[in-house]
């Protein structure tokens, strides 16, 4: 017995021992890229290990089902405006605190995140965490934002960012040493570290090394003056805002903390982004990412990126390609040596129609206040005509909801009106008072005139106007007489605000896969961008300076339990709090979605590994490729 | 002469002083500015807007000036050569137009070439075969090219040229000569892409060319003098050229005037179903976005070059044909 378990510890000891050569070997071969290594080798870049922080994060691989990858490659990228360089930002996707594949927030560039009930944050640097140019991370670049941007007199105008703000107070900014650092309210701020995992984060921390160069407070002010009259601007303030974006990295002199780093101050057709040498991401290996060399964004017009993408022109590809394009890059696949994905499209709805319960014109204030009328109107839609005759019968028919990926989604919101049922729809319109029809067999409004409403719709797609006509049509069996008005987005942004508009078609929620975390401001009345209740939001926004209280019951708890949301302790609480604001949004039909689970065609390069084949596509959370980590896809020979 | 020049030069300053009001009040009147449809687009993307910081950069570029401040600053600035900074691209706009200008220029050059060097020979051909198969046949096929919608035939275009050469969708060069010094190669891979804009732009001027080369020249080709040069035994073809011929022209040069703004607006459309990286483009997206120092510079531009190519043509009439007389409105 006693030598059994000698033995077994000996195997145990052994193994361990064997675990650990293995690993010591390992991290002796922890890669790097050749043409670092080459500078390592002149000195011109310290080794690997002064480069990385001490506890870099390492890429789980084996749970993010990703190949452990070679270097080199360059990967070019089609891009419509010369602002989109903004996107590759977005898929870049280094944040203080992020998403990962699960969409559980996960401390990225910091080593942690400390939380005391949403009311004191206290973060941690990584310790040898360094910039692009070498210098380390400290809580002063921190500071530097904090105290010498937002509050400088000068720089400070435009005011703390929103998401900063708890009913307007500012927090409490601390350091406790050189790596840690605290912010803090009085009253939790739930959507603080939301706002800094969003693919357009809030940047707070700024290379202070660098940056002191461009402000009054630290710079030599003969040499700023100087460079103020290089750069033809007024002030050194504005000096400061343009050297110093991050999201935009415009100026190639910025050192960023992002995978690569762009070398091409605009304008320009080609931006060309390196490799960031200090990037603190490792492969399961201990191999140094990202793989890939170089990113060469082309700037060029938006219209031929399907074309160009279709003939082998870039190596990943889903901005500015529609659902549309696909059999055309299906074809094409072949001949020019990529692969076209679908991924899930994360919107709540590919399109949803959005009844104004703020329009001006009376008659059709009292309708769209009517639940039944907004119910008959959805029921009337017979989405599985729409998905077969759009869609291919790909995407899903449902009401403007959470999708089956959310951790909040539930059958029964999918279901609510977004059934096909015209008998029912005609019923709740006659008890609607619309029950007189005219010789065509449109309906008579209260006051006489035809039932005829008019959709309006920023005409951004050729999809979007081919679905309306469905609509329409299906409209008219219930006796609605439905025009489709395409104007232009700041236009029917304006109209939608002022009342205008009836109804309007934009796309449905955002966040589609929305977890009980994440704020859920888009089903209360909160912003006047939204285009149900705009005049409502406009109240929320300002504070009451601006725009109408709302004034229907329904739209009145939507709003309590958005602020009950943001006070609520738990994740429990939270959950609670959801379900009862989806129950209210969709059954109200406060929206009417049309169908989600759409499909965004992704085209990657054969050769190019470790990008899924699926995935969801969407602004928030996943950051279209952000989640699923640029910085991890090589090139196979 | 002299003083006739100077006096039409007098004259463009109020022009141009009207032209600039007439446009700063056609960039303000659609409702909005840039920043609301800034906003727009950030909401169509998915992004959340903080609209404090709206509010600030509005108050930072001087929105929250009355109109007529913000005109003065404007032209004020143009006069001292600063046209203003673009919002779109955060740039000063003369960096915005930069290398486009000369790309631009060089296109609507080969265009202009290949419209005459098609054009002429075939509208003289035109008028002395009046009626006859050629000129119908010929003239057919110039309205055809009329009649095609450009942007339908770049398209087509495209798809030939990818086909069956290979030549990258697109752009002016391919993109592999992106920033690269201008070299022999990069020169080919131009010359490779060039001739689609030139052939579907110049299609579209060929037809009317011809037929103004064609109602001119028949017009001269009946006056008294040629018959007379003939009946001395002018050979047909000097007959032709020496004067009948040289008169026609007179439209063309008056003509100079409206190519100088095509020259860099481009043929916008075309421009960007091709990708072309000429100013076109850049004058319609400045446009729909509001970002109105970018466009109203360029139109500026445009008009500046409208009148001083109205100018030029007006001096080379009086040079080239001495019938038209300078001083006006003395015999009335």
């Amino acid at each position: 017995m006693v030598i059994r378990k000698l033995t077994m510890a000996l195997v145990i000891a052994l193994s361990f021992s064997l675990f650990f050569d293995f690993q010591i070997v390992r991290q002796s071969q922890a890669g790097e890229a050749p043409d670092f290594a080459q500078m390592v080798a002149n000195g011109k870049l310290p080794p690997l290990e002064e480069r990385l922080p001490e506890n870099p994060l390492v890429v789980d691989f084996d749970a993010e089902g990703k190949t452990i990858g070679k270097y080199g490659g360059e990967l070019r990228m089609l891009m419509g405006r010369a602002k989109d360089i903004g996107q590759i930002t977005v898929y870049e996707y280094a944040r203080l605190i992020g998403y990962d594949i699960n969409i559980e927030l996960v401390p990225d560039i910091l080593e942690s995140v400390d939380s005391v009930d949403d009311k004191e944050f206290t973060f941690k640097i990584r310790k040898g965490h360094r910039w692009s140019d070498g210098h380390l991370l400290t809580t002063e670049d921190f500071r530097y934002y904090w105290e010498d941007v937002i509050k400088d007199p000068e720089l400070g105008r435009q005011g703390v960012p929103s998401a900063m703000l708890v009913e307007g107070e500012e927090p409490v900014f601390e350091i406790i040493d050189d790596l840690t650092f605290k912010y803090s309210w009085t009253k939790p701020n739930k959507s603080f570290l939301q706002a800094l995992a969003g693919p357009s984060p809030v940047w707070i921390y700024l290379p202070a090394h660098y940056v002191k160069q461009f402000h009054a407070k630290y710079a030599d002010p003969e040499k700023l003056a100087a460079m103020v009259k290089e750069a033809n601007v007024d002030s050194w303030a504005a000096l400061h805002t343009r050297k110093t974006r991050q999201r935009r990295p415009e100026n190639p002199d910025m050192p960023t903390l992002q995978p690569w780093q762009n070398t091409t101050p605009p304008p320009a057709e080609r931006f060309v982004f390196v490799r960031n040498p200090f990037f603190h991401r490792v492969d399961s290996e201990g191999n140094q990412l990202p793989y890939i060399d170089k990113l060469h964004v082309d700037i060029v017009s938006k219209d031929v990126i399907a074309a160009k993408t279709g003939s082998g022109e870039s190596n990943l590809q889903a901005r500015y390609i529609r659902f549309d394009n696909f059999t055309f890059l299906k074809e094409s696949e072949e001949k020019h040596g990529f692969i076209t994905n679908l991924w899930t499209t994360g919107k709540g709805s590919e399109y949803a129609l959005y009844p104004n319960l703020n329009t001006k014109d009376p008659v059709w204030r009292g309708l769209m206040r009517d639940a039944n009328f907004r119910r008959a109107l959805s029921l009337a839609i017979d989405r599985d005509e729409i998905n077969e005759v759009i869609y291919f019968g790909l995407a899903s028919p449902s009401a403007n909801t959470v999708l089956p990926q959310s951790p909040l989604f539930r059958e029964e919101y999918r279901e609510a009106w977004s059934y096909f049922d015209p008998d029912k729809a005609n019923e709740l319109l006659d008890a609607a008072g619309l029950g007189a029809r005219d010789d065509d067999g449109v309906r008579l409004l209260p006051n006489g005139e035809r039932a005829e409403l008019t959709i309006e719709s920023a005409g951004e797609s050729t999809e979007e106007t081919d679905v309306l006509e469905l609509v329409a049509a299906q409209w008219k069996a219930i006796g609605i007489k439905a025009f489709v008005r395409a104007s232009q987005r700041d236009i029917f942004r304006r109209r939608a605000a002022a009342g205008e508009t009836p109804i309007s078609v934009f796309f449905g929620l955002n966040n589609g896969v929305a977890a009980p975390t994440m704020s859920p401001e888009e089903l209360a009345p909160v912003s006047p961008a939204q285009l149900q209740w705009p005049s409502w939001g406009e109240y929320y926004e300002t504070g009451g300076k601006a725009g109408e209280p709302p004034d229907m019951p329904e739209a009145v708890e939507l709003l309590d339990l958005f602020k009950e949301w943001k006070t609520s302790a738990d994740v429990e609480e939270q959950t609670v709090v959801w379900h009862k604001m989806l129950d209210i949004f969709t059954d109200q039909a406060f929206s009417i979605g049309i169908v989600n689970n759409t499909r965004q065609p992704v085209v990657t390069s054969s050769n190019l590994r470790n990008v899924p084949e699926e995935g969801i596509y969407s602004w928030e959370p996943t950051s279209y490729f952000g989640i699923y980590r640029p910085d991890t896809f090589w090139f196979e020979e | 002469m002299l003083s006739y020049i100077i006096k039409r030069s007098l004259y463009m300053i109020p022009t141009l002083i009207l032209i600039s009001m007439l446009v700063f009040t056609l960039i303000e009147l659609p409702p909005g500015d840039y920043f609301e449809s800034y906003v727009a687009q950030l909401l169509a993307s998915g992004e959340t807007v903080d609209p404090q910081k709206i509010e600030f950069l509005r108050r930072e570029y001087g929105f929250d000036l009355p109109p007529y401040q913000r005109y003065f600053k404007w032209v004020i600035g143009m006069v001292q050569g600063d046209f203003g900074y673009s919002f779109e691209y955060q740039l000063p706009v003369r960096e915005v137009v930069g290398d486009r200008l000369w790309f631009t220029i060089f296109i609507t050059f080969c265009t202009i070439i290949f419209t005459w060097l098609i054009a002429f020979p075939i509208g003289i051909y035109s008028a002395t075969h009046q009626y006859s198969w050629g000129d119908y046949g010929l003239t057919f096929v110039g309205l055809l090219g009329l009649a095609t919608p450009n942007f339908l035939l770049a398209l087509v275009m495209m798809y030939f040229a990818k086909e069956y050469f290979g030549t990258s969708i697109g752009g002016l060069y391919d993109p592999e000569f992106i920033d690269q010094p201008m070299s022999w190669a990069k020169a080919m891979s131009i010359l490779e892409h060039l001739w689609i804009p030139v052939i579907v732009i110049g299609t579209s001027g060929t037809a009317g060319m011809i037929r103004r080369v064609r109602a001119n020249l028949l017009d001269e080709l009946r006056k008294p003098y040629v018959t007379t040069a003939r009946a001395k035994g002018m050979p047909e073809f000097r007959a032709l050229i020496k004067y009948p011929f040289r008169m026609s022209l007179n439209f063309f040069i008056a003509d100079i005037g409206s190519i100088l703004p095509s020259v860099i607006s481009g043929a916008e459309i075309v421009a960007i179903v091709l990708s072309l990286q000429t100013t076109g483009p850049l004058l319609i997206s400045a446009l729909q976005s509001q970002d109105m120092y970018l466009a109203g510079s360029f139109l500026m531009m445009l008009a500046f070059l409208t009148v001083i190519g109205v100018l030029i043509s007006d001096i080379a009439l009086a040079i080239l044909d001495p019938r038209i007389r300078l001083a006006g409105g003395v015999s009335r």
